[in-house]
């Protein structure tokens, strides 16, 4: 049993999942608990943060997946922290912040002197910079900025020059209105002005309701937008671009662009009461260096949030430029507005729920 | 002989005394299990009335409640919810009636094999077998490729991601939980019962009608509700299977958590479903002797 | 289940006729392929000159008394016993009438609104009865229907079934693997053995009469006793003369062997070793054991070179004589109207 426990320290990342049980007696100090989320995205975070900021730091971290503000609420709320450092996108960190589910990063110990201005908060530091955009079936509309292929929400909308199935978001609303609003004409930078009356959302439900008929699928999950393009089950999906990225890496005919996508950030965040609360501060310090997000892009085409990882990256140009955050990318996009979130994301939820179950 | 009636009443005093401690006794016996049943089901469900009373300042109020009103996406997603526990129910009567009839009549070896075919889903995981159904029935799918090829149907039939999907998948997975019941009380029938109605001048189809199915009835019921409730509160399957279409009350419990971790407004939800589940068990126990059904009572 | 094997039955119109044996002779198989239940492989079942054998049972209007009673628990004991009714369109003031009657003859008077579990053991054995008799079928088939109560009931049930077969006439098949209730309650009684009829006579034919060891055997009490034959065809135990022919019927056949049924009540005790007129045997013999048994006595007597006797003597308070003990030497004789001689089951 120790040999084993032993050798699964060695090789963290995926078997350490299972082998968590083991560790606590073979360890000196306890591992803290690093939890993120399935599919592509937690592997990617393994191979590029986790594995080697574990080794070069010497903290030993347990890691797990389906990480939710929720549960990190309820942990915190029922008194049973027991993770560390939880990966949530920005909005729902805005939220639990606000039901003062996390604690206060301590910029002291954590250096963002690097660090894009807006992509760290008071209770949580960005680890990646993603989009929310529209993904096609390439051999059904073509391969992205060919002749023909869709290149706007408008298009995403329009059935008769694209027929075909979508998928889009399902019992959330985070990045579910402001691709509607667009559709409908509303040009990017005043999405938010119009949805921040009731009227607004309004109309970008009724946007959605339009389209609704040819929405065969709704998501829930990174991993489902993946799956949903692979297997041919929808031709236009919404979702994030590295999942679709790593999709076709898997074979799966899927383009998508930047043009209107929505600019989010991932980010992590530290449970009010954490175990292990210094040891993952030292932690989340590590894996904020530069060098590790610098390698990030191979295995998941998220942008660092570290300015100086585009310097130390070693991934080909034609990488660095397909990444949302590339200053050539930035322009297109919609940054997504945490104001609006914190301001409207109960009212936005029950509208949009109220059209999901119609 | 004047004196014996009060020698014989001597020993009324301790007897009633020792009696009422011997039952104090068995009911010390049985306060594991009352703790247990308290400590697992009364504490937390209590938990949740209180939650669903208490508004985002933490005083009490109604605003869960009221926003159930408010939104129609709430009134609609018990309706669906109630849509697809009926029909699960429906299609599980549908397939599972006669299957519990065929298992009845086989001789017992062969109704075990047929048995641990039906019992097989128990012992499978609910995401594997929901996911096997995913790859089976989507657009690209096993069944739609076979279709397609054998020339059945010309381009792809949406058979997932719907409430198509969702009532395959539920039905799946209920089977065994109203073929058990049913099986059983199937087993009790004396076979001279149906001798005796055919004996009497009874058609096959009139003896199955008249004396047959009313004496399954009390398993088909019990069968039943058990899907029923099952149903009211099943997550997983409509989730993956419904594709975000089949928007369930757990459907919704989840989104609420997820999105706003508003555990007040989940609670009344629940609140409301278990209220709503209550009151179908005792309309069910109006129309049938529910007590007979469930604790097996003649 | 058992197979039937050639059996050629006829039952008479009107008669309570029995079918005994026991259990898995295939007696149950008999009365269910009467029933319609089970189909023979071959052969034909008739009522009156009408061939059965493909009817389905519920077309063959015969009604059925079961060991289970099988009475519908969903149902009230009126509903129980106007269920044929309604099945054959009576309409529903005729069926009520009916039913109350039926009621009426088997003692259950008031009792219609009953649930079947409200009954008792008694109780539902009437309904099961008025059930199968109310819509006047052609045969009554009853299998064991006593068999779930205990004695007394069963005796006092006993008679009442005898006395409505009178008073309603119906053809009846009985099924019981108890000989004193097949010799109590009917006409003529087939013994069945190994899927066979053993016998079909009256009960006196049969316990006079039996027509083989397996009946002499399984009807009462009885010793056997081997006979040996002489030269010129006499039959003969331990020297002395039993028959001076053989039973007309075996009269060709002497590579048989022969036995003597002696029953045990028919055996009587006598005072000096003289023979009377009608004696046909006499023997010495000593007691072995002696028991007492209420209304009657029964003792083991040896007798020759070592068989046993079976004898059963009637019990008075007066009398003296009827108590023995083991190791007396008693006197007994056989009369010449009590002998019952059965050729040997021929063992190939």
């Amino acid at each position: 049993m120790k040999q084993f426990a032993k050798s699964t320290l060695k090789v963290p990342s995926v078997l350490l999942v299972a082998g968590m049980t083991f560790t606590a007696g073979a360890a000196l100090a306890e591992p803290i608990t690093v939890v993120s989320w399935g599919g592509s995205y937690g592997a990617a975070q393994d191979a590029a943060l986790f594995n080697d900021a574990s080794k070069n730091s010497g903290i030993e971290i347990t890691r797990e997946s389906g990480a939710s503000m929720s549960k990190t609420c309820l942990q915190v709320e029922s008194g049973a922290v027991t993770w560390d450092l939880v990966v949530t996108g920005s909005g729902g960190a805005a939220s639990a912040a606000a039901k003062g589910c996390l604690e206060k990063i301590d910029y002291s110990v954590v250096d963002v002197s690097d660090f894009y201005d807006n992509l760290y908060t008071d209770y949580c530091v960005g680890s990646d910079v993603f989009a929310t955009v529209m993904s096609w079936n390439t051999d059904k509309y073509g391969e992205p900025g060919s002749p023909g292929a869709p290149q706007s929400w408008a298009d995403f909308w329009d059935v008769e020059k694209f027929p075909g199935t979508r998928a889009y978001r399902a019992n959330n609303v985070d990045g579910a209105l402001e691709p509607a609003l667009m559709a409908d004409g509303v040009p990017a930078d005043q999405v938010y002005e119009v949805l921040s009356t009731e009227e607004g959302m309004k109309r970008a439900i009724n946007k959605i309701r339009e389209l609704k008929p040819h929405i065969a699928v709704f998501w829930d999950s990174g991993a489902m937008q993946a799956q949903l393009m692979k297997d041919g089950e929808v031709d236009m999906s919404t979702g994030w671009n590295g999942r679709f990225d790593n999709a076709k890496k898997d074979g799966a005919k899927v383009g998508y662009t930047f043009d209107q996508a929505l600019l989010d950030y991932d980010c992590f965040a530290m449970p009010k009461g954490a175990p292990n609360k210094d040891v993952a501060m030292k932690f989340l310090a590590e894996v904020s260096k530069p060098e590790y997000q610098a390698n990030l892009p191979f295995h998941i085409t998220y942008g660092p949030t570290n300015k100086k990882a585009y310097e130390l990256t070693t991934a080909p140009k034609e990488l660095i430029e397909s990444l949302p955050s590339h200053p050539n990318n930035v322009p297109k996009m919609l940054p997504v507005s945490l104001d609006w979130y914190a301001k409207n994301r109960t009212k936005a939820l029950e509208l949009y729920m109220e059209l999901l179950s119609e | 002989m004047h004196q014996e009636p009060r020698d014989n009443q001597l020993n009324v005093e301790p007897l009633r005394a020792q009696e009422v401690r011997e039952q104090w006794k068995l009911l010390s016996l049985a306060s594991p299990a009352l703790l247990v049943i308290v400590a697992i089901i009364l504490i937390p469900v209590t938990w949740l009335f209180y939650l669903s009373f208490v508004g985002g300042d933490g005083q009490f109020s109604l605003e869960h409640y009221r926003k159930m009103i408010e939104y129609k996406s709430y009134s609609r997603t018990f309706i669906t919810t109630f849509k697809v526990s009926i029909l699960t129910t429906l299609i599980c009567i549908l397939i599972g009636y006669p299957l519990a009839y065929f298992l009845a009549l086989l001789p017992q070896r062969l109704a075990g094999l047929f048995m641990l075919a039906v019992l097989l889903p128990f012992w499978t995981s609910l995401l594997v077998r929901t996911y096997a159904w995913l790859v089976l029935l989507q657009r690209k799918g096993i069944l739609n490729d076979f279709a397609m090829q054998i020339g059945l149907w010309d381009s792809p039939v949406k058979l997932v991601h719907n409430m198509t999907g969702t009532l395959i998948g539920m039905a799946h997975i209920m089977l065994p939980f109203l073929v058990l019941p049913l099986y059983s009380a199937m087993k009790k029938i004396e076979r001279d019962m149906m001798h005796a109605a055919s004996n009497l001048g009874a058609s096959p189809t009139y003896a199955f009608w008249k004396v047959y199915f009313p004496l399954s009835l009390s398993g088909l019921v019990a069968g039943s509700l058990i899907v029923f409730v099952l149903c009211l509160g099943f997550y997983v399957t409509p989730a993956v299977l419904g594709g975000g279409r089949v928007v369930m009350v757990s459907t919704q419990i989840t989104a609420i958590l997820e999105n706003q971790f508003n555990w007040g407004a989940a609670s009344a939800l629940g609140v409301v479903l278990l209220l709503a589940t209550l009151l179908i068990l005792y309309l069910a126990s109006r129309l049938f002797k529910l007590d007979a059904v469930l604790f097996g009572k003649d | 289940m058992y197979a039937l094997d050639d059996v050629d039955l006829e039952v008479f119109s009107g008669e309570f006729l029995t079918l005994l044996g026991p259990s898995g002779s295939g007696k149950t198989t008999l009365l269910m392929a009467i029933a319609g239940f089970n189909r023979p492989d071959s052969g034909s079942i008739r009522f009156g000159d009408t061939e059965m054998i493909l009817t389905p049972p519920h077309k063959r209007d015969v009604g059925m008394v079961f060991q289970s009673y099988a009475l519908f628990p969903h149902m009230t004991v009126a509903e129980n016993i106007g269920f044929p009714l309604k099945l054959r369109k009576v309409n529903s003031a005729e069926t009520a009438e009916r039913v109350t009657e039926a009621l009426a003859t088997v003692q259950l008077t008031g009792l219609g609104d009953r649930k079947i579990d409200q009954l008792s053991g008694g109780q539902r054995q009437r309904v099961a009865l008025a059930r199968a008799f109310v819509f006047r079928p052609r045969i009554l088939l009853m299998d064991e229907p006593l068999s779930a109560l205990d004695k007394k009931l069963r005796e006092q049930m006993q008679i009442e079934l005898k006395q409505l077969h009178r008073q309603l006439g119906v053809t009846t098949v009985y099924v019981t693997h108890d000989q004193r209730e097949a010799l109590t309650m009917s006409d003529r009684i087939a013994i069945i053995n190994h899927g066979k009829l053993a016998q079909v006579d009256t009960p006196q034919a049969i316990y006079n009469r039996p027509s083989n060891s397996f009946v002499a055997d399984f009807i009462g009490e009885s010793t056997i006793l081997p006979l040996t034959l002489d030269t010129q065809e006499r039959l003969l135990f331990e020297e002395q003369l039993v028959l001076d022919h053989l039973p007309e019927a075996f009269s060709k056949d002497n590579s048989r062997d022969w036995s003597l049924v002696v029953r045990p009540e028919r055996i009587s005790l006598n005072a000096d070793s003289q023979r009377s007129e009608n004696d046909c045997l006499v023997f010495r013999g000593e007691v072995k054991e002696f028991v007492y048994q209420g209304e009657t006595a029964l003792a083991l007597v040896k007798v020759g070179k070592d068989y046993d006797i079976s004898v059963r003597l009637g019990t008075n308070a007066a009398s003296s004589q009827t108590m023995m003990k083991p190791g007396d030497e008693v006197n007994l004789s056989l009369s010449r109207d009590d002998v019952i001689v059965i050729p040997q089951e021929k063992t190939p």
